[in-house]
């Protein structure tokens, strides 16, 4: 069935189609219609979940949390500040094991107050034990949504998908809303290996101490470890009954290419308009989409760029200090490479608090990416007027 | 030496999460606590700002648990006339209410008007056994009256009534007009008052119809006899005019069943009760009716409600205003001239006291004044050793006066005048002629520790406190009254009061029916949702979900809670989350 809706009820319709049982959220600016539509769903009974309603971001997740450990499908969505709200709780969620998943429209953080999107509030919870899983397109939310579920219940870590505000939440797209019986089949119940349960009693997250500690968290280590192949091959398996799939990173045109854009969100399909404008030209340009972040596909970014000339980073996001994250990030997973097949690398910081990134701007990336001499010492900001 | 690039292989078994393997009983977290907390009944506002002393918030209680029987049993166990009193009780309970400070004061007054209603329509009640021997003479049949009869009937008394009046009530019957309180209902309630063997003896006052000296037969006596002297208006020139009357003569008159005619232009002196019944009164005897009052609305004595009513009827207010003399010819009343009055500093009651405006004669047409500014009490039948002052008797608490055996109560002692305050004062000389009673007849009772039968502080006592025929489990009693702040209104959801429904005020002319009608049943259940327990734990158990030790836990015959304060570790949550302030913390000794 393919619809024509906005990115968030891309999320909404993806949460309908998993069977999810228990929602909890908070509304906050641009996320609040993917939990309107899930209230409506749940209340005309195309979603027979229970919603929560909460007094906050914090709440809700601790709602989740709860409802995750009694052995259900949970659900929730937050953006910005209502994200930050939750940091203790995404501690709680992924430390317990617990495979919730979180739509997170990515709006820039307050202050100065925006509601317009850049990526710092999902960055911020790099270190929470979260999967995150960057969207570029609606289809690609819908589809995301399905797939984050199988992969959280497999693994037993929790995941955030994440689309850009406005540029995808408030965007209309022709989305192809996959049949119930194929997503039941891609999907089954949950199976929950520890859970809440009266007729055997537990306490969950009590004290442990430091003689078990380590254990736990390498245990952490091993799954995220683990899921840089298990979620390549449950985009795979999604792909033979949908035909699509997204994979950890996306290599577009990079054949031969001597320089290579690395992008996440949306700005990716407008990379992919100026890399075909280039080729055109003969330019040997392409583009890598990192789609996962955490856990980090450090070995396929490795093989995707070691041997390319140059690589240029679009970062919508800054680590204040230090520089845009995914280009730091890509900078350490290269260190290793080879000095000969290790790429001039240039960082760029771009279109934070929703700032246009246009094709125009990416040209002057690119035109400024094959001009330059060497690596810069510090990232570029792209269009800061002073 | 290992290999430290690898975790170590030992063989553990160390689960991916923190889960617990053992029962979390071996940890008795109950150890770790500075504070505990303490399950406690306190005390409602409302009961302890009723004159009466009605466990009020505890038959609002029962009825919301659908135990209507024993709801009326035990608003009958403090008051004998709730069908009465629901209609024309002042209601300072609903002035006390917690519930206002989050939207409005439960209708009280009219959850308890129902209750009553329903309880008068069940068969009178059994005679108690009499378990005494003693009798008591009770003089006056007013609420002061009627209330110790009953109190000591129930307590196994024979108690006999000296009514002067034909017919039993006092004020009831001869003050309160019947659009007020419907005779049918005044009569029913006696009648079940002398269900329990009372015997009311009319027209028999003391020093009229029978000599002080025929009560020496009883063992006690107690003196409610009600103040029926109307204070003089001081009208210059009103002996020339017949038609200026002491109101109270008036209203007696009417609600004997007389429908005199007073002329076009009626004038009421007064701002009390007694002033708005006149008032309404003559209003529906079919004359165009004015209030005169001195002060201004906001120091009128009369219940607001009242004052309300009489507005809507059409009667109408001269504020600072006060009648200085007649105009008459032939004896016939022409009008008054009348002095207004601004208000200067605070007299003795607290009230700014009225002082003449300068050169503020004015006149009003009169064909008839009724004077209603307060009354005063006949105490001359009482035998002397009784100490008068300031024109009523001198009693202790338990109504016990200068004079052995001989109790004083209701108007004639020094309380607020209201029907509400004489049935609190006939219980109080029902419980002092008991203890009196007992201590002669050489039983050596304790002393009666009225402190602790009191609701809070300065409430009325409570006969089932004295009786132990509370019907609710009481946790550990703690005889303070909780205030909002003490509560938590965050579990309270807001909900419009249910008033009570009136007669729309068209032609009242001659019409002497009820104009109140109360509420409905399911009005009242809403009344006894919106009651928010003040101080009571009504099992709504909060502090059991909330506890985070599972601390907490059902008694076994299902009243109310236990708290294991082994696993207790004192962190607060059910005090902190108790809606009506019926956990409260204290700090571990050492």
């Amino acid at each position: 069935m393919k619809k024509v809706m906005i990115g968030n009820h891309a999320v909404s319709w993806g949460v309908q189609r998993a069977r999810v049982e228990v929602i909890s959220a908070y509304p906050i600016t641009p996320q609040t219609q993917i939990v309107e539509e899930l209230s409506d769903m749940c209340a005309d009974g195309r979603l027979p979940a229970r919603y929560i309603k909460v007094e906050s971001e914090h709440s809700a997740m601790a709602a989740c949390i709860g409802a995750s450990a009694a052995g259900v499908r949970t659900f929730t969505a937050t953006s910005a500040q209502g994200l930050a709200l939750m940091h203790e709780l995404l501690h709680w969620a992924a430390g317990g094991r617990l495979p919730i998943v979180m739509a997170d429209v990515n709006r820039a953080m307050a202050p100065g107050w925006n509601i317009w999107t850049d990526q710092n509030d999902s960055l911020s919870q790099r270190d929470t034990g979260w999967i995150q899983l960057y969207c570029e397109t609606n289809q690609e939310v819908f589809d995301t949504t399905i797939q984050a579920f199988r992969l959280a219940e497999t693994i037993n870590l929790p995941v955030m998908v994440i689309l850009d505000a406005f540029f995808l939440s408030h965007t209309s797209e022709p989305v192809d809303v996959t049949d119930q019986e194929i997503v039941d089949e891609f999907l089954p119940r949950r199976e929950a290996q520890y859970k809440l349960d009266p007729a055997d009693p537990h306490a969950f997250g009590a004290l442990v101490r430091p003689d078990a500690y380590m254990e736990m968290r390498w245990q952490q280590q091993e799954a995220m470890r683990d899921t840089l192949t298990l979620m390549p091959e449950i985009d795979e398996a999604w792909g033979k009954l949908t035909g699509r799939t997204y994979g950890a990173i996306e290599k577009y045109r990079t054949e031969d290419a001597e320089l290579l854009l690395v992008t996440s969100g949306t700005i990716t399909s407008t990379a992919r308009h100026v890399v075909d404008e280039r080729r055109e030209r003969g330019e040997a340009v392409g583009l890598v989409k990192v789609k996962m972040f955490r856990p980090f596909p450090t070995g396929a970014l490795r093989e995707a760029l070691a041997g390319v000339d140059r690589v240029a980073v679009l970062d919508r996001n800054i680590s204040p200090g230090h520089g845009g994250i995914f280009a730091e990030e890509i900078r350490s997973a290269l260190y290793d490479v080879p000095l000969e097949d290790r790429p001039l690398l240039f960082g760029y910081v771009l279109g934070l608090g929703g700032r246009d990134v246009t094709p125009a701007v990416i040209d002057s990336i690119v035109d400024r990416t094959w001009s330059a001499k060497q690596s810069e010492r510090q990232d570029l900001w792209v269009g800061v007027e002073l | 030496m290992s290999d430290i690039t690898e975790p170590n292989r030992t063989g553990r078994d160390v689960p991916p999460i923190a889960i617990s393997r053992t029962t979390t009983e071996v940890n008795p977290t109950g150890s770790w606590k500075y504070i505990r907390p303490r399950y406690e009944d306190r005390v409602a506002p409302c009961n302890a700002n009723c004159p009466v002393g009605i466990d009020i918030e505890g038959y609002l209680y029962l009825l919301g648990q659908g135990r209507t029987e024993e709801a009326a049993a035990l608003l009958l166990e403090e008051n004998p006339m709730p069908a009465v009193t629901g209609r024309v009780c002042h209601h300072p309970c609903e002035d006390g209410c917690n519930r206002a400070n989050l939207d409005e004061p439960v209708a009280i007054h009219a959850v308890e008007r129902r209750l009553g209603d329903i309880a008068l329509a069940s068969p009178p009640p059994a005679a108690p056994d009499l378990l005494r021997d003693e009798r008591v003479a009770v003089i006056g049949s007013g609420p002061a009256g009627l209330a110790c009869a009953y109190h000591l009937a129930r307590l196994g008394y024979r108690v006999t009534v000296f009514e002067a009046a034909p017919e039993a009530g006092g004020m009831l019957r001869l003050g309160i007009p019947e659009y007020r309180l419907p005779r049918a209902i005044l009569d029913r309630q006696i009648d079940r008052i002398a269900a329990l063997g009372v015997e009311i003896r009319c027209s028999t006052a003391i020093g009229r119809d029978i000599e002080w000296s025929e009560l020496d037969e009883f063992d006690a006596v107690f003196a409610a006899p009600g103040a029926h002297v109307g204070k003089d208006a001081r009208i210059e020139s009103s002996n020339e005019a017949p038609t200026i009357r002491a109101g109270l003569e008036f209203l007696k008159e009417v609600n004997a069943g007389a429908r005199p005619v007073l002329g076009d232009h009626v004038i009421v002196v007064g701002g009390g009760n007694t002033a708005m019944d006149c008032a309404r009164s003559a209003m529906r005897l079919g004359s165009v009716v004015t209030v005169l009052y001195r002060r201004t609305p906001l120091e009128m004595p009369a219940i607001p409600q009242e004052v309300k009513e009489a507005k809507l009827e059409g009667v109408g207010f001269q504020f600072l205003a006060t009648p200085a003399a007649a105009r008459t010819e032939d004896g016939r009343l022409l009008g008054i001239e009348c002095q207004r009055m601004e208000l200067g500093p605070p007299d003795d009651s607290g009230r700014r006291r009225p002082v003449p405006v300068e050169d503020g004669r004015f006149s009003m047409i009169a064909d008839f004044v009724l004077t209603a500014i307060g009354e005063d009490c006949d105490l001359a039948f009482l035998p002397n050793g009784v100490e008068i002052s300031g024109g009523v008797a001198k009693v202790d608490e338990l109504c016990e006066s200068t004079t052995a055996r001989v109790f004083v109560g209701g108007d004639a002692a020094d309380l607020p005048r209201s029907v509400a305050d004489a049935l609190g004062s006939g219980k109080r000389a029902a419980l002092g002629i008991d203890q009196w009673l007992r201590e002669r007849a050489g039983e050596a009772p304790a002393a009666l520790d009225v402190a602790a039968l009191r609701f809070g502080a300065s409430g009325n006592v409570s006969i089932a406190r004295q009786r132990g025929t509370d019907p609710l489990h009481r946790a550990a009693p703690v005889n303070e009254v909780v205030e909002f702040d003490g509560m938590n209104p965050a579990h309270f959801e807001p909900a419009a009061r249910n008033e009570d429904h009136f007669h729309s005020a068209g032609d009242l002319s001659a019409s002497f029916g009820e104009v109140n009608f109360g509420i409905s049943d399911r009005e009242m259940s809403a009344e006894v949702e919106r009651c928010m327990n003040c101080g009571v734990c009504n099992r709504c158990e909060l502090c059991l979900i909330f506890c985070p030790d599972m601390a907490i836990h059902r008694r076994e015959d299902g009243e109310g809670f236990e708290i294991d304060l082994r696993y207790c570790k004192g962190c607060g949550l059910c005090a902190a989350e108790c809606p009506r302030g019926a956990m409260a913390m204290s700090r571990e000794e050492s």
